[in-house]
């Protein structure tokens, strides 16, 4: 196995990942998408209320709002010692209060006030309410770690996919160098440079065959290599998307070594 | 109403993008080059703040009569 990291900037990780079959990228995959934990409000309690957002609009867009994660100071309410009640292990509360003195007044997700100063909004300028002269909201959020397959909230990736490696073969002796393939590739793939047809970035290749159809001479070919995945992730922001993939590598090794241990005893007591 | 939190399809945070959007489009920018310079590659995203239109400013009047309508009951 062999991984290539190609592009790490801000939330967006591109690596490609050698050596292995579908099976193990697939479940890199579907674990990062449902199985690594992130930070979202999960109840709110509204105090106070008279913009025309109303209670559930405003509870629904507060739980949307991605939350800095950490992951080392909290832990899953299932996994917590309060059994999910609710304790400062598993629970973040944030508080909001604002008063509406002008007209047109917008609550932002800045105006949030964290218990924790690590865990907070992604980005402060995300408009939550707008409220007219007058009006006031005042309430209290309850964030806590969750998975994606409970609710999309809770996943720390916007996009998470992989492609197989494209392999374009070009037969030289076949080739007039007619640019038609080169036209035709909606990714910018191909170029004719002096007197030959070359490959200019692979990676982008989307293995759509459009060179391969418009050409009249049969001197381009698209595959691809089955063992080798260029991976694609971009995070909400709730975590660094290299965190991402090292928590899911673990998820999955805790998930086989739980199946390891399982299957014995579950023989065992077949055995009886 | 206001625009949504994160895009319907792919989730990726876009309402902190809308009121640079909005502004930058009032002064005349192409709307095309303002998605292409806040990173919204994916048609998704991208479709989220070209076709959200605002509402909440109509509605804010009302609210607040409906309030006062509510208080003078009282």
């Amino acid at each position: 196995m062999n991984v290539k990291i190609i592009k790490l900037e801000g939330n967006e990780l591109r690596f490609v990942l050698e050596g292995v079959d579908v099976s193990i990228a697939n479940a890199l995959r579907r674990v990062m998408l449902a199985e690594v934990p992130s930070m979202a409000i999960d109840e709110v309690i509204i105090i106070e209320n008279t913009s025309p957002v109303f209670d559930e609009m405003l509870a629904h867009r507060l739980g949307l709002i991605p939350l800095v994660t950490d992951l080392e100071s909290y832990v899953l309410p299932e996994e917590c010692e309060c059994r999910g009640e609710g304790c400062i292990k598993c629970t973040l509360t944030l508080t909001l209060e604002k008063n509406a003195e002008e007209e047109g007044v917008i609550v932002y997700s800045s105006d949030l006030q964290s218990q924790d100063p690590v865990v907070r909004p992604v980005s402060g300028n995300i408009p939550i309410a707008k409220m007219a002269r007058g009006q006031r909201i005042v309430l209290e959020a309850h964030a806590r770690l969750g998975k994606g397959k409970v609710h999309a909230k809770w996943q720390p990736v916007s996009t998470c996919a992989y492609k197989y490696m494209p392999i374009l073969e070009i037969k030289e002796e076949k080739c007039i160098r007619c640019g038609d393939c080169v036209s035709f590739c909606p990714k910018g793939v191909l170029a004719v440079e002096g007197e030959r047809l070359v490959v200019k970035n692979i990676l982008d290749c989307s293995l759509c065959k459009s060179c391969e159809e418009v050409c009249r001479f049969d001197a381009v070919k698209v595959s691809w290599d089955d063992k080798s995945f260029i991976f694609n992730i971009e995070s909400t922001g709730a975590l660094p998307p290299s965190e991402i993939v090292r928590v899911a590598i673990n998820i999955l090794l805790k998930k086989l070594s739980d199946l390891a241990e399982g299957v014995p005893i579950a023989v065992r007591e077949e055995a009886h | 109403m206001m625009i949504p939190i994160r895009c319907f399809t792919c989730g990726a945070l876009i309402a902190d993008k809308w009121e640079e959007y909005a502004r930058r489009v009032r002064q005349g920018e192409e709307p095309k080059s303002i998605l292409d310079s806040m990173n919204l590659k994916r048609y998704c995203c991208r479709r989220m703040i070209l076709s959200h239109t605002d509402l909440i400013d109509e509605i804010l009047p009302f609210s607040q009569k409906i309030r006062k309508k509510e208080e003078e009951y009282l």
